[in-house]
């Protein structure tokens, strides 16, 4: 007897892809895996994890920032994605180990004490975020991602960060509920401690040990927070065990400590990089919006301007150029009332043409909401 | 030999050959599946971004499930899924538009035209997870328990929906006529 399945069986019958089909795929595999040892690899310290890396040069930067510094290495970075790969040539000397001063302490990341005159306007409204916050309903914050990069067809996650720091990330809203179900928690350490270093921020208001927090969520080789020399030793560890690395990109000598304002370009680069992603994670908490604008307000290189967007009332919060080796800026719009991120926009910085140190432009724009997850769970969302 | 969750485990800690090695196992299988979806061309762009997709969700991979496939067929559906929603609305047929794609062995493409058109429409009919859990029991050779963990729903759903599919699929009337056409063949012989 034939029935339903006899006949679908026998429509099963299909083309077999072609033998360099198979090897195009793995080389587009390949390439991807060769990203995340060109961007460092990841026991070294400075990398960042792959998963937030797809689509993220400037996070790619971060990784890189931590080790290699800007102290004229001369070498490219490559960043290969999907099979496009991009050659970033670092900047050569600009604020190269040359800079005579050493930073007085190893704990750089407490520039905090010179806020420059745009972070008052930062910092007001981190209070007034912070004082709206009231009660907190939900237990979660959901943010809409949707990332857009080189030319790329626009990319949308679903975030579901959770206030006991799981993360769920799905490509679709239902994908949610099945993934709570499975318990596919992709949280990493950093998630937790980005998010952590916002809060403390906004509930203490130790801009500088929040800075250091904020720069150390993820692994880097700086040694902040401890003496110089300590700081020294941990910069030899990291090049000791990073050594191959460097040599296959052809630096051959140990690569100095950054001081001064490459150190501090580079640190704020983190500051500003991690409170980007705290945002991207916990922006539905006050707490971790209020704290992030005041981290940022403490980035000399970070200007604000009031704008509009989609008929709101914004602010438009553009990290210069020096906070990514001159290859581009980034901008972070923002609800001027709420602090809610709105987009952050990897882009080259005014008068400057592309090259191949420079940027590929990139988008992400947030929707964020605070919601409950037995909710999410059960679809009701 | 090491299993798949093993060799995913050991891609988690830096080492790359053992995710090409999974990789390696079911490239075939994945690419058959693409290919009855979209055709052969477009899954021979897909598979790429596949793989890429499945190496960058690894870190999600239920180490207590011993083979992959299934998963990467969860990988490969949203994948598919991007896809359709990117093509133009008069490119869009129904999903089972690579049925007829490229390859029919001459002497029974007659017989295959005609069932290929009649489950088409009848395919086409069925709720989305009713087909997807139906094609990946028939054309994949999945249990309904693995079926239901590549579209990640719980297994008791699998087994509904692969009913209710069944259901559809035979009685629809042309499926119906068909089936009858072909046991009376069969009878007579």
């Amino acid at each position: 007897m034939v029935d339903e399945m006899d006949l679908l069986s026998q429509v099963k019958d299909v083309a077999p892809l072609r033998t360099e089909a198979y090897e195009r795929a793995r080389t587009s595999l390949r390439a991807v895996m060769a990203e995340s040892v060109t961007a460092l690899v990841p026991e070294a310290p400075g990398a960042a994890p792959a998963r937030k890396e797809r689509f993220s040069w400037a996070r790619n930067l971060r990784g890189s920032l931590g080790i290699l510094g800007k102290a004229g290495i001369g070498a490219g970075i490559t960043v290969a994605a999907a099979g496009v790969a991009v050659v970033v040539v670092a900047t050569s000397t600009p604020h190269s180990a040359s800079t005579s001063h050493v930073a007085a302490s190893a704990g750089a990341a407490g520039s905090a004490a010179k806020a420059p005159a745009v972070g008052s306007r930062l910092v007001t409204l981190a209070a007034d975020v912070k004082a709206s916050g009231g009660s907190l309903s939900g237990d979660a914050s959901l943010v809409i991602r949707t990332q857009t990069a080189d030319g790329r067809k626009p990319d949308v996650t679903y975030n579901l960060y959770t206030d006991s720091g799981d993360l769920y990330v799905t490509d679709t809203q239902r994908a949610l509920s099945s993934a709570i179900a499975h318990h596919a928690n992709l949280a990493e350490p950093q998630n937790a401690k980005e998010v952590a270093a916002a809060r403390y921020a906004a509930t203490t208001g130790d801009l500088a040990k929040a800075r250091e927090q904020m720069v150390n969520a993820i692994p880097n080789a700086w040694g902040l927070g401890v003496s110089p020399a300590e700081a020294q030793q941990e910069w030899d560890k990291a090049m000791a065990k990073l050594q191959p690395k460097l040599k296959a990109n052809g630096i051959t000598s140990p690569l100095p400590r950054p001081t001064g304002k490459a150190l501090q370009d580079d640190i704020n680069n983190y500051v500003w990089t991690n409170s980007v992603d705290a945002l991207s994670w916990g922006a539905a908490n006050p707490e971790v919006r209020a704290g992030v604008l005041s981290l940022i307000s403490t980035i000399p290189d970070v200007t604000v301007a009031d704008s509009t967007t989609g008929g709101q009332p914004t602010l438009t919060l553009t990290a210069g150029p020096a906070l990514f080796q001159g290859a581009g800026e980034e901008v972070l719009t923002i609800n001027a009332k709420t602090g809610m991120p709105i987009s952050a926009v990897m882009q080259l910085a005014p008068g400057q043409k592309p090259s191949s140190g420079t940027i590929p432009p990139s988008s992400d724009t947030f929707k964020v909401s605070r919601v409950t997850l037995s909710d999410v769970q059960a679809g009701k969302f | 030999m090491r299993s798949d969750a093993e060799l995913i485990g050991r891609s988690l800690t830096g080492d790359r050959d053992a995710f090409v090695e999974v990789i390696y196992r079911h490239e075939s299988a994945v690419g058959a599946y693409l290919a009855r979806r979209v055709g052969r061309e477009a899954a021979e762009d897909l598979l790429g971004e596949v793989w890429v997709a499945a190496f960058e969700s690894r870190r999600s991979y239920d180490q207590s499930f011993a083979e992959a496939r299934p998963w990467l067929y969860g990988v490969a559906l949203n994948r598919l899924r991007r896809y359709w929603r990117s093509r133009p609305a008069e490119e869009l047929v129904p999903d089972v538009t690579g049925m007829a794609n490229g390859w029919d062995p001459w002497p029974a493409v007659d017989a295959r035209v005609d069932t290929q058109a009649v489950l088409r429409t009848a395919l086409a009919k069925l709720k989305p997870e009713e087909r997807e859990v139906l094609t990946l029991v028939a054309w994949e050779d999945l249990t309904v328990a693995d079926a239901a963990r590549a579209l990640g729903m719980p297994a008791g759903t699998g087994r509904r929906l692969l009913h209710q599919a069944r259901m559809a699929l035979r009685n629809a009337p042309e499926v119906a006529a068909l089936i009858t056409d072909l046991n009376s063949v069969k009878a007579s012989q």
